[in-house]
């Protein structure tokens, strides 16, 4: 079983939206149950970062996050081209990838900051991608995601230690 | 420095297949592969097909320790490989590669290349042709230490080394050889330029295009592999299977290649992966610069056979069914299809693709419009009048809903059932075109 669910992850990975649907049921009885977390602070509310230089800013009520990359990794991107943005349903966990934008020949992750449900993805970056580069921060942002678990923002990120990080976003 | 010294006192100690068991084989590699203690390692393919290559460069990807640094060398029987985010109706000659897979062992027109491959890898970029006149390199590296130059770099030094003073990587992070006459001496070690060099606005011949780079970025690790051309006998033909007769009625979104000059280098073959793995060894092991070790890997990798119980083998059999479904995803006609990014195709101008269009040999418009490698929007129309727009109630849908583009087979069947038999000989004509424009994959 272990085997099993090990390629199942690992095809999720590579796959595209289609083959990783078959996998889903697998996913959904394996990970678990959502939990709701009625204890987030209004700290936790603030935008968050991760090491990956995505960013989680959730909504008033705690319930949804808005993720997207930091103003330095679109930078060190260069131009975005192609935007592969999450359907809506999908699972993640946290460290999952939820799309992937191409750059300068490059196919770079998006990786989730906490675990959940994706609402939905920016279609705005379906048909102008450059989005990301020109408001990272704002109408660039990739997807919203149903949190599982507010408690996970914890172990994220204040953007001022964030800019004192530097990850090879591709120089 | 000549072009030889160094490799003379390379020792290359190949993993020899004939020398262990096959299970104790393969146990060798999955643990190389995993062994955080193994910070630098290399690998080659004896294996000529694109598929299974790229399904070991992913698992290197995947499952290497994230602190270690990785060289893989394989070479590729005759493929085209578009990037991750493509369109192979808008790249690639698709009735070329089509022709060969229904007349095997048959000359094809032009000249017999036999089958050729459509692959698409999983890195971002551009369309290329690989056959075994080339050798792709592929680094795996930890994406604190990574750049998109410095691989490309090691492999000018490894050319440079062999005699190759016109190679350099170029602001596209590809290397290129220089022409025209020598203008002056420049530093040595810069590998962005050589004594060739000429200003970009200059007369002088375009620099040839001899190796193409291409990445994928994960949350762990980073990705840079790139093509070498050294001797391929098609560069003439290469062209012919990279021109798509749909592109001029295609509007895509995604990425579309920059087609540049290409050249043979004219090296030697394992010469130059003796370089690019020496020098390889340089930049990351210099202590034990002469020592270079690669684990021979291919099709060995895919047998499940004689496992018998205990953890090694365990780990060897999961590893085995890993590379299998990386395998079955990288030939699946979905992921090469279904993943590309939506597009329109339109006999006319329109609104958003005002580009004029070669003329149809029929009287008739088309639009089809694919999300996902499926058709969402389709329509004809025999109005066929100049302006650009179509009285929306002369377009006949075509019972086309949800289908995928690649498995359309009968355009001339789809085309007459949505016109009628009034139209038949039209119908006949604009099928006959439509099966050039989109031919059975």
């Amino acid at each position: 079983m272990a085997a099993r669910l090990s390629i199942a992850r690992a095809v999720c990975q590579i796959s595209s939206r289609h083959t990783c649907a078959a996998f889903r049921p697998v996913r959904a009885q394996w990970q678990q149950p959502f939990s709701r977390s009625f204890s987030y602070s209004i700290a936790a509310r603030a935008k968050k970062y991760t090491e990956d230089h995505e960013w989680i800013e959730l909504s008033s009520d705690g319930k949804t996050g808005t993720i997207g990359i930091s103003t330095y990794a679109a930078n060190a991107l260069g131009d975005v081209v192609y935007v592969e943005l999450p359907t809506s349903d999908l699972e993640v966990k946290a460290g999952d990838a939820i799309g992937a934008v191409e750059s300068v020949k490059s196919a770079s992750d998006i990786i989730s900051p906490v675990s959940g449900k994706i609402i939905e993805g920016n279609s705005v970056l379906e048909e102008k991608p450059g989005t990301i580069n020109k408001d990272p921060e704002g109408s660039g942002w990739i997807a919203k995601i149903e949190v599982a678990d507010s408690g996970e923002m914890e172990g994220l990120m204040d953007e001022g230690v964030i800019r004192s990080l530097l990850r090879g976003w591709s120089r | 420095m000549s072009p030889s010294r160094g490799l003379n006192c390379l020792h290359v100690r190949l993993v020899r297949a004939s020398s262990r068991s096959a299970t104790r084989r393969y146990s060798t590699w999955t643990e190389a592969v995993a062994n955080p203690q193994n910070k630098v390692q290399s690998y080659i393919s004896r294996s000529r097909d694109p598929y299974l290559n790229l399904s070991l460069e992913h698992y290197l990807l995947q499952k290497s320790s994230p602190d270690s640094t990785i060289l893989f060398l394989y070479t590729n029987r005759p493929c085209v490989v578009i990037g991750r985010n493509q369109n192979p109706w808008l790249e690639v000659n698709l009735a070329l590669l089509q022709a060969a897979k229904d007349s095997p062992g048959k000359p094809t027109e032009p000249p017999a290349l036999g089958s050729v491959d459509l692959v698409r890898r999983r890195s971002g970029g551009g369309t290329v042709f690989h056959d075994e006149g080339n050798v792709n390199w592929s680094v795996i590296c930890p994406p604190a230490t990574f750049t998109r130059d410095k691989h490309a770099e090691m492999v000018v030094r490894a050319l440079r080394a062999l005699g190759v003073d016109r190679s350099r990587v170029n602001e596209r992070h590809d290397i290129v050889l220089d022409q025209g006459v020598r203008k002056g001496a420049v530093d040595e070690e810069d590998t962005h330029r050589t004594p060739y060099t000429s200003e970009a606005s200059s007369h002088e011949p375009r620099p040839l295009k001899v190796s193409g780079s291409a990445y994928k970025l994960t949350r762990t690790r980073a990705l840079h592999h790139g093509t070498c051309l050294l001797s391929s006998p098609n560069l003439n033909i290469i062209p012919d299977y990279l021109h798509s007769p749909a592109k001029p009625y295609i509007k895509a979104r995604g990425v579309e290649s920059v087609s540049s000059p290409v050249g043979n280098i004219g090296i030697e073959i394992e010469a130059f992966k003796r370089s690019v793995q020496e020098h390889y060894q340089k930049m990351y092991h210099p202590a034990d610069a002469n020592e270079h070790t690669s684990i021979v890997v291919g099709e060995e990798q895919l047998d499940v056979a004689d496992i018998k119980k205990g953890y090694e083998e365990l780990k060897v059999g999961l590893a085995t069914m890993i590379i299998r479904a990386y395998l079955m995803q990288a030939q699946s006609l979905d992921w090469t299809f279904l993943q590309t990014p939506q597009f329109t195709f339109s006999s006319h101008p329109t609104e958003e693709d005002d580009r004029e269009r070669p003329d149809l040999p029929v009287a008739a418009r088309v639009y089809l419009k694919a999300r996902f490698g499926a058709i969402s929007e389709s329509f004809v129309s025999w109005a066929d009048s100049s302006s650009s727009a179509v009285d929306p109630s002369d377009r006949l849908r075509l019972d086309l809903q949800d289908q995928k583009l690649h498995e359309i087979h009968d355009w001339t069947a789809v085309v007459e059932k949505a016109s009628g038999p009034q139209n038949a000989r039209a119908g006949s004509a604009l099928g006959a075109w439509l099966t050039r424009m989109f031919p059975r994959v």
